[in-house]
């Protein structure tokens, strides 16, 4: 059973075609690395996947079945079970480091007890344990990162779609970061969708590797 | 070098319009013959009349701030922020009674509710609704501005794992926090000042007695011992806030703009939109519908401009200079603000922003006791003291809004330029001017029309026959009849509106030219 299929996925903006008929398939516990330059319409395919933007025509299903097509979402993104890393991190600045985490899981109604048992799992699997009350801004920038992946988890996505993630941290930084996103890929076993401009990020990364050049896959 | 020493000029040219009459006023009230004397302040805060001012000005200030900030950011959400249908129309409709006289309202109201014989509307109930009406697009406007500043990423993760209900009530609203605190703040320092249409619908606030006590009686003490607690207020909510909002983790992202995530109302959103037509119809074209039938026929129109037409072309002149010297002043502090090219850029920004918290009568009574003396009659005896009243008031809207618009340009544009050898005029004039005429554009039309519709300031200081026509309409309304002031009204409104609409259709078919960096 497929993860993830896109069958002839087309999307404008204005007179701008971002993909043209990008088909695509993934498979569970794979990942795909999505490669190429800035513009070609990466992000697009990611928040297409995600549910934020519906393809102006072609069909996406998400475990055989359709979620998205020709202008309708027809799954939002909640109803999707996916987790998203953004390229800007997107904390919400106003909550700390564990109402960052637990806000999915109150949304979709866990309870209290079981509810900080999975945070206090989730902070030690990231290894970011007493720092639940810090705010983004006393972060550093691979906490920052590490908080982010523990919210998109928390919810045990079966896919989780990256955009760039680490992109604005240092080189040697990025590297140990990388190894732990392949750990956790490792022991949760979820379908990771990963998405950079990085050959060497990209390389490390992937278990199948998508090159795009704009608006098409190749 | 020549950048600060600039900046510096402008700061202590606006100081001494706007900030040294204060000081001089101040320290005439604490002097008596060359010394120390309390006395004007001790004698009129010991008496019950002051304390029961206070308690009506806190009253009428709390009422109408809470009840403008609930409506306006709901108000603001929906128009910001949800596919409502006519959203813009609507924005522009609520707006309207911000950019006219208040008290215009408070002629239109009463009017209407006189002919039903309806006396209650004379005092609180009244000025609450009147200054409810012209003060709710202020949360509104700010809300709508602040939606712009949430990043739609941080809604978006909240997407992946709640509905919109949830997204909005745990993740939007509390960004928006800001925007409450600074509009219940703002209305309630433009509450505390405004006296027009509490001196109209009698009821007795710091205000009217400060006015009531200096022009009235040509008290000067007294008149600056009842426009303290004034500046005082001012003072503390200016604190409050910034100290609040120093406080908040997310201030960094208030310069950020984005485009903001429609939420779809779904099958609400006709329903909703007539609920909102119908609340717009009473409360800003019901008002104008009545001015303009009680105005009459062309001839009390001809009555209007044969008793007023004076004042009306002195209106639009002192408008349009003060809007121009209003827009320099503006966009200098703006850019010392912006760059943080002095030391004492927190403080031009404080001073300003205080200035305009400030009840138009205080700036008033400090002009007249710096100015009024035989050797500076050239100020006193002139319209500079009008232009200089106005200019202290409401340069912070200036400001602001020229600062808003420097951060939307990339320093590099600047650096640019400067890599390439331009000096600091040269680059201000070619390439930071050009880059932000329509806030400049935006700015000067901003002073135009709060100069426009100033009564707190000019009502004081107007020289002999050379007043406005929002102070002529008032000094009228004591023995002019009905029509004649409807026709006045009318007449206001048009001229307050009109430059207003052709700059926005100016702004609207330049729309299009603008740069990519502005998009």
């Amino acid at each position: 059973m497929a993860t993830i299929t896109l069958k002839n996925i087309t999307k404008s903006y204005g007179q701008n075609k971002v993909l043209d008929n990008v088909s695509l398939t993934v498979e569970a516990k794979e990942r795909i690395v999505i490669f190429g330059p800035s513009g070609c319409g990466k992000t697009t395919l990611l928040r297409i996947i995600a549910g934020f933007v519906a393809p102006d025509s072609g069909t996406l299903f998400i475990e055989d079945e359709p979620v998205a097509d020709s202008g309708v979402i027809i799954k939002t993104p909640q109803e999707r079970n996916i987790g998203m890393v953004f390229q800007d991190l997107a904390l919400w600045p106003h909550m700390s480091v564990k109402e960052n985490i637990a806000f999915g899981l109150k949304a979709k109604g866990v309870s209290g007890a079981e509810r900080e048992e999975r945070i206090r799992e989730m902070l030690e699997l990231v290894d970011m344990s007493g720092y639940e009350k810090r705010k983004p801004s006393q972060l550093s920038g691979g906490e920052q990162q590490r908080v982010a992946l523990a919210r998109a988890l928390v919810l045990e996505p079966k896919i989780l779609l990256m955009d760039e993630p680490l992109s604005s941290l240092d080189a040697k930084l990025n590297i140990r970061l990388r190894k732990e996103i392949l750990s956790l890929q490792q022991k949760l076993g979820f379908t990771l969708v990963y998405v950079t401009h990085n050959e060497d990020e990209a390389s490390d990364i992937a278990t199948r590797l998508i090159r795009m050049d704009f608006g098409n896959s190749i | 070098m020549r950048k600060r020493l600039f900046l510096m000029l402008v700061i202590i040219l606006f100081a001494v319009i706007g900030v040294l009459p204060l000081l001089f006023m101040l320290f005439k009230s604490v002097t008596a013959d060359g010394e120390l004397n309390l006395s004007v302040f001790t004698e009129i805060l010991a008496t019950k009349h002051q304390w029961i001012l206070m308690y009506h000005s806190l009253i009428l200030s709390s009422a109408v701030a809470l009840l403008s900030t609930f409506a306006g950011v709901l108000l603001g959400i929906l128009f910001g922020k949800t596919d409502l249908p006519f959203r813009r129309f609507f924005t522009v409709l609520f707006v309207i009674p911000l950019l006219i006289p208040p008290y215009i309202f408070a002629i239109s109201w009463s009017d209407l509710l006189a002919g039903l014989n309806y006396e209650s509307f004379f005092g609180l109930m009244g000025c609450i609704m009147v200054l409810f009406s012209v003060f709710l697009p202020v949360p509104m406007l700010l809300t709508i501005f602040f939606l712009h500043t949430v990043d739609p990423r941080l809604e978006e993760a909240g997407l992946l794992a709640a509905s919109w209900k949830e997204v909005m009530t745990g993740i939007t609203l509390p960004l928006l926090i800001p925007a409450v605190i600074l509009s219940f703040m703002l209305v309630f320092i433009l509450s505390f000042g405004e006296f027009s249409v509490a001196n109209f619908l009698r009821y007795d606030v710091y205000p009217v007695e400060s006015f009531t006590l200096f022009a009235a009686f040509y008290d000067a003490g007294p008149a600056i011992a009842a426009a303290l607690p004034l500046a005082g207020a001012a003072l503390l909510f200016l604190l409050a806030g910034e100290l609040f909002l120093r406080k908040r983790s997310y201030r960094p992202y208030l310069f950020s703009r984005y485009k903001v995530l429609t939420v779809k109302l779904g099958p609400l959103r006709r329903r909703l939109a007539f609920a909102i037509a119908l609340f717009g119809f009473v409360i800003v074209i019901v008002p104008m519908i009545i001015l303009l039938v009680n105005s009459g026929g062309l001839e009390n129109y001809l009555e209007a401009f044969r008793r007023a037409g004076d004042s009306m072309f002195r209106s639009l002149g002192f408008a349009a200079t003060t809007a121009t010297l209003m827009t320099f002043f503006g966009f200098f502090i703006g850019y010392l603000v912006h760059t943080k090219a002095l030391a004492i850029w927190r403080m031009a920004d404080a001073v300003t922003i205080f200035l305009f918290a400030l009840p138009g009568t205080v700036i008033g009574i400090g002009l007249i006791s710096l100015w009024n003396t035989p050797w500076t009659n050239i100020v006193y005896g002139t319209p500079l003291i009008v232009i200089f009243g106005l200019l202290a008031k409401y340069t912070a809207l200036t400001g602001k809004v020229s600062a808003v618009w420097l951060a939307r340009i990339p320093s590099s544009m600047e650096e640019a330029a400067q890599a390439a050898g331009a000096g600091w005029f040269r680059r201000i004039v070619f390439i930071v001017i050009p880059l932000m005429w329509r806030g400049l554009a935006v700015a000067w039309i901003v002073g135009y029309i709060f100069s426009l519709r100033d009564t707190s300031v000019t009502m004081l200081v107007y020289p002999p026959g050379q007043d406005t026509l929002p102070v002529r309409i008032f000094t009228l309304m004591a023995n002019g009849s009905p029509e004649l002031i409807a026709a006045l009204c009318v007449i206001m409104i048009t001229i307050t509106l009109l430059p207003a609409a052709l700059l926005w259709l100016i702004l609207k078919t330049t729309a299009a030219k603008v740069s990519l960096w502005q998009r």
